[in-house]
């Protein structure tokens, strides 16, 4: 039953929208039925090209967020477990988290050039933030009595870090992976829309440059389902590598 | 006595509401469009000004925003590109072209939109740009149409012979020269600003690409706004027209006093010197040239699903005669 509480929200919103393009209030190029936006969406699964704009999208989007994840779990474990260097990069990711990496595109476009790599490098820049700051939390929360429990009963380093951090940081890395995987994908959408030939971002901005506000809606939504089938792929993932303390979300 | 004030007033106030020409809300970009800008630095030159129209102009950077606010009701008119115009069209847009601001065109002291490559690079001629990439400035602008054309002319299938990217102008030259494409776009003043440091050269122009001299920007209205307000439409037509022809035999001080109000941020000196577009002193459209257009957006892009009326989309009857 919970999880059919969500659609309390959606399908009035639904219904609100197509009321509204419906009541001829608005152009059908601002407010397009939902059943413009159905025909769009079916269009866009039965042509192999626009599916391949997807997959595009997606392996950039998970280039730059795998790449992410294996460097901001190990910087966030550094920063986490050594005082050393956690006071020499500490200030440096909580100094340059606001700022808006999207701004040095141009830069990366002239570094790593316009193709896959740009925008690849910039979602792993954008995605290495959320991790490294959560995943150093966790591992700096460690239970001091379970440190203690484990050198007492002769665990090496390694063995602690591997049998102890690690597991009790768990929740902290995937919470900040479920922080950085959505931004990987509205990442991408921009550059790809900011330049690029190929993606969904590139088709979005195609759509619109057309006036064809239907199918950009359409390209919206699929980009929409991406973003909750890689979540809903993350949380499953995280309840069976962190079993003992499950994450209840209303889909998982 | 207070209902005599308050007669008074009421009556007051709508004589005054009636005397005030109606507010047209223009959408305006941020090159090319030297005349209308003008109309708002200098309104000594526009007599109907404040007596038969009011002009509120909004900056807008791109085409679908500006359309967008079209749309929404937000503005009466504006300017556009005659091939946006067309696209809008063809979405069913109420939209009417009523005077040309600037057309592609050739000829001695007239500009038209370069694409040029790295002067020492291996691109001779535009078949050599199979593999590589051109730089536009928005997918489906003008620019992008341009670099199909030229692209077609030479036997290559755009998209699949030769990637068309998107990037902002100011970039394009330092693109061309790392070779992070192998062409890109130049108008005025980044065109002139590239040839200055040198390295670049020609590869093929707009009017190379198209084969004949087009219309590039032009001013439309709403049609509701059309049929409503046809006296305004009139009377900032005739005074578009006139600024016009002061451009054309004023230009360096027209340019000097667009320079000082804030509306070009090109060095005064730089701007001074960089060519024009063509630009007609009685502001008329060049139908034909759309109609070319159209066809080929529609034939050879396909980037129309049907084609347009473009005889229908044009309506020169309030410019003076």
């Amino acid at each position: 039953m919970s999880r059919l509480l969500p659609l309390a929200i959606v399908l009035p919103a639904l219904i609100a929208w197509e009321l509204a393009a419906r009541s001829g209030l608005w152009s059908p190029l601002i407010f397009p039925s939902l059943v413009k936006i159905f025909n769009e969406l079916v269009s866009f699964f039965s042509k192999s090209e626009y599916l391949m704009e997807a997959w595009v999208s997606l392996y950039r989007a998970l280039g730059g967020f795998g790449l992410a994840a294996a460097a901001g779990v190990t910087l966030g474990m550094v920063m986490g477990r050594s005082r050393w260097a956690g006071a020499l990069l500490d200030p440096l990711f909580s100094g340059t988290y606001a700022v808006p990496k999207l701004a040095l595109f141009p830069i990366f476009i002239f570094v790593f050039g316009i193709g896959s790599l740009s925008k690849v490098a910039l979602v792993f820049l954008e995605c290495l933030y959320p991790i490294v700051i959560v995943t150093s939390q966790g591992a700096r929360g460690v239970n001091r009595v379970l440190l203690w429990s484990a050198q007492n009963m002769g665990a090496s380093a390694a063995a602690t870090l591997r049998r102890v951090v690690v597991p009790a940081a768990a929740p902290f890395i995937f919470a900040g992976l479920r922080v950085a995987l959505p931004i990987a994908l509205i990442v991408v959408i921009i550059t790809e829309m900011v330049s690029s030939a190929d993606g969904l971002g590139y088709l979005v901005i195609y759509s619109l440059s057309s006036l064809k506000t239907d199918r950009m809606l359409a390209v919206v939504v699929v980009i929409a389902a991406m973003g909750w089938a890689l979540d809903k792929g993350l949380v499953m993932l995280r309840n069976r590598l962190v079993y003992w303390e499950k994450l209840e979300t209303y889909y998982v | 006595m207070k209902v005599f004030l308050s007669f008074f007033l009421v009556l007051f106030s709508v004589t005054a509401a009636a005397q005030t020409p109606p507010t047209i809300r223009f959408g305006r970009g941020f090159a090319a469009e030297e005349q209308l800008w003008l109309m708002s630095v200098r309104k000594d030159l526009t007599p109907n000004q404040g007596k038969a129209y009011q002009l509120n102009q909004i900056l807008f950077q791109a085409n679908p925003e500006r359309f967008q606010a079209f749309i929404a009701g937000e503005l009466d008119g504006g300017t556009a590109p005659g091939l946006a115009v067309i696209f809008a069209r063809a979405q069913g847009v109420d939209m009417k072209i009523v005077a040309s601001i600037c057309l592609e065109a050739s000829g001695p002291g007239i500009f038209t939109t370069q694409y040029m490559v790295k002067d020492d690079g291996p691109i001779k001629s535009v078949k050599d740009l199979k593999g590589g990439t051109i730089a536009v400035v928005g997918i489906k602008t003008a620019t992008d149409l341009w670099a199909r054309a030229g692209l077609l002319n030479a036997g290559l299938v755009p998209d699949r012979d030769t990637k068309v990217v998107p990037m902002g102008f100011p970039v394009i030259g330092d693109a061309v020269r790392t070779g992070k494409v192998s062409a890109g776009t130049f108008v005025e003043p980044f065109y002139s600003a590239e040839k200055a440091k040198g390295g670049l050269r020609t590869l093929f122009t707009a009017v190379d690409a198209i084969g004949y001299e087009h219309e590039l920007l032009d001013i439309f209205f709403g049609e509701k706004f059309l049929k409503s307000n046809p006296e305004a439409v009139r009377a900032f037509l005739s005074d578009y027209v006139a600024v016009t022809k002061y451009y054309l035999a004023n230009t360096e001080q027209a340019k000097t006093d667009l320079h000082k109000a804030g509306f070009v941020r090109t060095p005064l000196p730089v701007y001074l010197k960089t060519s024009d577009w063509k630009r007609t002193p009685d502001g008329r459209v060049n139908v034909d040239s759309l109609k070319k257009l159209a066809t080929f957006m529609h034939e050879k892009l396909q980037w129309l699903e049907k084609p347009v009326n473009v005889d229908a989309m044009v309506d020169q009857g309030y410019l003076p005669r």
